[in-house]
């Protein structure tokens, strides 16, 4: 009990140090950096939400991507067709990540692991190649931009193309969401599907229905999908069809396995990792994907939990 | 619901695996408050009549009821929410989860909702407190926060044992609840089942005559997959279709 008390004040003082952080970090970077932390942090969700799905319930969706792009072509669709706000947009991409989910969870969540991988990447392939196609609607391969309304909060008027706006506009969302799945995953649903995971069969027999179950952390997993892919495309101003591609499926899987599986923490942690690697190796390698892999390997050879699972037990063993 | 209706009823089950029948025509009825022993040789369909009872298998022809309600063609969840409760041959258990956490698992699923997203596991009392009566009840209150996958094997089938009561069931299934552990250890859960007897109605899979003649009240034998037999152990023990099975029945002489 002393042991997992002192484990949840340690947990509590890094959130607020690394909140404390970012906060700072606002204020006080300049533009490049600034904007790979504001992509690193609507990855985050991204991340999070995916953990959900693979981390929490098992279930290794290639169809992410789908959540991705709906939610990306959900705000600006809906700034350009409809007029609508920046904040009622974001409520629109969430909404159609639901629906998105919703319909392909239902085909694929009952097959059995390989057919769900197969199917989830089916659905990627398809909903890629119907954004192609349907250029009038999604600009193809160009892609759509858009140009931000102001935000109006009662008498104050926000405008996300400054970048200090945009910066704690990310991190209120990335704020919420973590607090949000957290109390998800305290809560009896988070524990049961975590009991999912470590058995199906069991859990099924204490009468848990679990079609139910895995269908929403499906569905939860990707309503922060589709809220990353919105922010992102806000951040951008612009969604492409790109957005679909299976890339955006892949990726998160590798954000989970480096940072560490079935905890919100990991995730972040992986995409903090990617992100950077991405942006300072590149710069002098192209090949640097090659020294990713091997960087993934090694990680998940010392410890099959990822970075936050070696750290875990690294300081279990101190204390 | 009179009182002379069976807990559990199986009428006429027959299941076939593609050309081989499992199952044929097995009838049998277990009243309230009974210990019943399913007994019979290596492949006499004994697992596929538990699994066949609790929705893991369609009944090729034939009806199960529970409480006098049909429950064939209901899935695992639903008959365990009506009140059937089960352990496997070999243990299924979530292996990582801590006794205390398992044990909530089940408990969670009789709370009014099992699902809530955002209630805190923590702060829900009354489950917390059912899961230390249970993990008492069983005998692993002192592990509570050890990992199922490090228990002995006998804790384990009691841990099963403690999920399997954590739903609060009518009727709780035993699928060879001493297999494969060690002779204290089945000492003990035998004296487990024979205290959750009185409160529990409960049909059992047991290889040690021994321990069936010690628990049950009545024994159903299967032989093939057809009940051979069916009494008390004593009318059991003199039957001869059930000695000749047994080659010789020197597992009788006890």
């Amino acid at each position: 009990m002393v042991v997992r008390q002192n484990r949840k004040k340690t947990r509590t003082f890094l959130l607020f140090a690394v909140l404390g952080i970012l906060l700072i970090l606002g204020g006080i970077l300049p533009r490049g950096a600034q904007s790979l932390v504001i992509q690193m942090m609507v990855f985050s969700i991204f991340a999070m939400g995916y953990d959900i799905s693979l981390g929490y319930t098992n279930q290794c969706s290639l169809g992410h991507s789908v959540f991705f792009g709906v939610g990306a072509y959900g705000v600006v669709l809906s700034m350009t067709l409809l007029k609508m706000g920046i904040l009622s947009s974001l409520g629109m991409a969430v909404l159609a990540g639901i629906v998105a989910s919703f319909l392909t969870g239902l085909v694929s969540v009952r097959l059995s692991e390989a057919y769900f991988v197969i199917v989830t990447a089916l659905f990627s392939a398809i909903f890629h190649l119907l954004a192609l196609d349907m250029s009038w609607l999604t600009g193809g391969d160009d892609g759509l931009t858009v140009s931000l309304p102001k935000i109006s909060l009662g008498p104050l008027h926000i405008s996300l193309y400054n970048p200090y706006v945009n910066y704690f506009f990310v991190l209120f969302f990335l704020v919420l969401s973590y607090l949000i799945l957290r109390r998800v995953v305290y809560a009896p649903l988070g524990k049961v599907f975590v009991a999912i995971r470590e058995n199906e069969k069991r859990a099924r027999f204490l009468g848990y229905n679990i079609f139910a179950y895995k269908l929403s952390a499906f569905v939860i997993s990707a309503v922060f999908t589709a809220l990353s892919g919105g922010l992102y495309a806000l951040a951008l101003r612009y969604a492409t069809t790109d957005f679909f591609s299976l890339y955006w499926s892949i990726i998160p899987i590798v954000w989970c396995l480096v940072g560490g599986l079935g905890s919100l923490m990991g995730p972040c942690i992986g995409v903090l990792l990617l992100s950077l690697f991405q942006y300072y190796v590149s710069a002098w390698w192209t090949h640097y994907l090659i020294l990713f892999g091997v960087l993934i390997l090694i990680i998940l050879r010392i410890s099959k939990k990822g970075l936050v699972g070696y750290l875990e037990k690294f300081v279990g063993r101190q204390s | 619901m009179s009182l002379s209706t069976p807990l559990l009823k199986v009428e006429n089950v027959t299941r076939h695996f593609g050309g081989l029948e499992a199952l044929g025509e097995v009838t049998l009825s277990v009243n309230e408050g009974e210990v019943r022993g399913i007994i019979g040789p290596n492949g006499a369909g004994k697992t596929t009549l538990f699994n066949v009872i609790t929705g893991e298998l369609p009944v090729t022809s034939g009806a199960v009821y529970l409480r006098g309600q049909k429950i064939t063609g209901l899935s695992p969840d639903k008959i365990c929410q009506m009140g059937m409760g089960r352990t496997f041959q070999m243990t299924l258990i979530f292996p990582e989860l801590t006794v205390f956490d398992s044990i909530w698992v089940g408990v969670n699923a009789r709370s009014p909702t099992p699902w809530h997203p955002f209630k805190l596991v923590d702060a829900m009392k009354d489950e917390s407190d059912r899961v230390r009566e249970l993990a008492a009840m069983v005998g692993l209150e002192g592990k509570l926060h050890e990992r199922a996958v490090n228990l002995s094997y006998g804790d384990q089938k009691v841990l099963e044992i403690a999920m399997a009561l954590s739903t609060r069931p009518v009727l709780l299934l035993l699928d060879e609840p001493t297999q494969g552990v060690s002779p204290q250890e089945a000492e003990m859960i035998l004296t487990l089942i024979k205290r959750l007897s009185e409160k529990i109605t409960i049909v059992l899979i047991e290889h040690s005559i021994e321990f069936v003649v010690r628990l049950c009240g009545n024994l159903t034998v299967l032989n093939r997959g057809r009940v051979l037999a069916e009494g008390t152990p004593e009318e059991i023990s003199r039957d001869t279709e059930v000695r000749r099975v047994y080659l010789g029945g020197d597992v009788w002489n006890f």
